[in-house]
């Protein structure tokens, strides 16, 4: 596109408002997770005095109890970071696995029917939260109240989609004359999936993976719902410090950059695949 | 390929999945269609399966119910405000960056950071943006009004405090919009485009006759779930208004996890998910059928 200098001017102005609009309120936080409790209302853009008071008061909150009554918030934000890294990671390798098998099968030989295929994009469209009441009473008498277990059942469960949907774009991909050559030559149906599907597969279940982590990881709602003391994760524990606990500014910008920095690693590392994540493999990057 | 497959990977590629959708949703939501015929909240003292049968009259209480028809209407007119305005902002910012210019490709990874992050973390970040003393007030507005900026309390009037709402749905989406857009309008061939240009027709008819008609398909799949997303609106409420003041700022999300978890209202809370549940069917049936079968 050639442009004259007037239409270029006010694009280049319309891109400088968009990049200040997106990066202001994230640049304004890392800046106020720095500043100590004086400068936390003032109007300066960068700390004046730097201090890392805010990130040392998550890891050893003992200073918080003189603001609080609740024990659980309390708690030093390691416990709520290895569970969430627990409950993320469980969840991906159990949906990626169980996704692989059904993406293959989907791709090839229409198991597990429209309707289950149907039925696994509606639990991700319809809203979680009318869901809620039933897996709250379900999981309580099963006893995965305030479990991690719990958790990860739910979300390998919810989250199985991007899994079948993604791995099944990758899988399509695949010439199938490949599997038949394989089949040919005397290999079970099993080795056929193992050893030349699942190769090549590979980056699919890589771009999953992360994908469902993601997902996993940024949860809040039945996180919520389903924990108590045990089995807070981060994102109840950001919530919590911004609910319960009120005007500790810092601590609470602190907490939130602690919670996204995974993410937002993981985001770029899939960058070139976010469009056809989020779509469930509808849109093609 | 035969047609029919082989038994081992019939196995596999069924029985896992049917194992997990059967048993962390199928059960539940037969236990929420059984929880919304009965009445039973866990004060009652009373196990759920041994409650008391009471037949519709949940549902009829939920249709008097103002507070949950204005969650209703409030969570419509949320999601009537945000996609729109996410649509149009994404399309004009992905419009621009057509052009070539140095470094376009980080500027649009730079541009795409928010929909990586946690809404919850969105949600902190705004809920700190509009405190009294935040920037908002302190910085931005104090230019403009002074002192009287600083008397502004955004979460505390109900008209503000889902405006703040907005904002943080709008920051955090308005990426997720321009991204499908920019792929979608970045595929479109460049000699259609150069054709239509030898032939003297302007930057205007070329995008309204020529790339918007070509990822129309794109704009309905973009519009369709960012609306079923948006209308799951949970975690920037209850971090940043918490629904208030008052019930203000309300959404269904968070009125189904206030009955069931504050007001322990357990078969209720059901009944409310079911019409719900319903209410959205209906609204995507009708859609697809307008905007796809139709045509």
């Amino acid at each position: 596109m050639k442009l004259s200098i007037l239409p270029k001017i006010i694009i280049a102005c319309v891109i400088v408002v968009f990049i200040l609009w997106t990066l202001t309120p994230v640049l304004w936080m890392i800046s106020l997770s720095f500043k100590p409790y004086g400068e936390w209302r003032t109007p300066h853009l960068l700390p004046q005095k730097p201090t890392i008071d805010n990130y040392r008061m998550l890891f050893t909150p003992q200073a918080l109890q003189i603001f609080i009554a609740y024990t659980a918030i309390i708690e030093p934000v390691t416990g709520p970071l290895t569970r969430s890294l627990i409950v993320s990671i469980t969840a991906t390798i159990i949906a990626v696995i169980i996704g692989f098998f059904t993406a293959y099968g989907a791709s090839r030989y229409n198991t597990p029917g429209p309707f289950v295929l149907f039925f696994t994009l509606l639990t991700r469209m319809l809203p979680p939260a009318t869901f809620l009441t039933p897996i709250m009473v379900y999981f309580t008498t099963l006893g995965l109240f305030d479990n991690i277990a719990g958790l990860i059942l739910l979300y390998s469960a919810t989250t199985i989609t991007y899994a079948i949907w993604i791995m099944k774009g990758f899988i399509d991909a695949i010439p199938v004359e490949w599997e038949e050559a394989a089949l040919m030559e005397g290999a079970k149906p099993l080795e056929v999936l193992f050893k030349v599907v699942l190769p090549i597969a590979r980056p699919g279940l890589v771009v999953s993976g992360l994908f469902i982590f993601l997902m996993a990881w940024t949860e809040l709602l039945f996180a919520l719902v389903l924990t108590n003391v045990n089995a807070v994760t981060l994102p109840v524990q950001i919530s919590k410090y911004v609910t319960a606990v009120g005007a500790l500014w810092g601590t609470q910008a602190a907490i939130a950059l602690l919670g996204s920095i995974i993410p937002v690693i993981i985001g770029y590392m899939i960058q070139r695949h976010l469009v056809t994540g989020f779509t469930f493999g509808l849109v093609r990057a | 390929m035969p047609e029919r497959p082989p038994r081992s990977i019939k196995i596999l590629a069924t029985l896992p999945l049917n194992i997990l959708l059967n048993g962390v949703l199928i059960v539940p939501f037969a236990i929420m269609i059984y929880l919304a015929f009965v009445k039973w909240s866990p004060l009652m003292g009373i196990n759920w399966w041994e409650a008391p049968f009471i037949a519709i009259s949940n549902f009829q209480r939920a249709l008097s119910d103002s507070r949950f028809i204005s969650a209703l209407s409030r969570t419509a007119l949320f999601v009537s405000v945000v996609v729109p305005l996410e649509f149009i902002l994404g399309l004009v910012v992905a419009y621009i960056l057509q052009s070539e210019f140095i470094g376009k490709k980080y500027l649009v990874a730079l541009l795409i950071y928010p929909l990586m992050l946690p809404p919850v973390v969105v949600a902190t970040v705004f809920y700190l943006f509009f405190q009294p003393y935040g920037p908002v007030n302190n910085i931005f507005l104090y230019y403009i009004m002074g002192k009287r900026a600083l008397d502004i309390y955004w979460f505390l009037d109900p008209t503000l405090a889902l405006v703040t709402i907005i904002i943080a749905d709008v920051w955090q989406w308005t990426p997720f919009m321009f991204l499908i857009l920019y792929s979608g309008l970045s595929a479109v061939p460049k000699r259609l485009v150069e054709a239509a240009e030898v032939l003297g027709a302007s930057k205007w008819r070329i995008f309204w006759t020529i790339r918007l008609p070509l990822i129309k398909p794109l704009i309905l799949i973009a519009l369709v779930l960012r609306s079923l997303e948006a209308l799951k609106v949970f975690d920037y409420v209850y971090v940043m208004t918490g629904g208030g003041p008052g019930t203000a700022t309300e959404s269904i999300s968070l009125y189904i996890y206030r009955l069931a978890i504050l007001y322990q209202d357990i078969s209720y809370a059901a009944a409310v998910s079911i019409i719900v549940l319903l209410i959205i069917m209906i609204i995507s049936r009708v859609a697809i059928y307008f905007f796809i079968e139709k045509r």
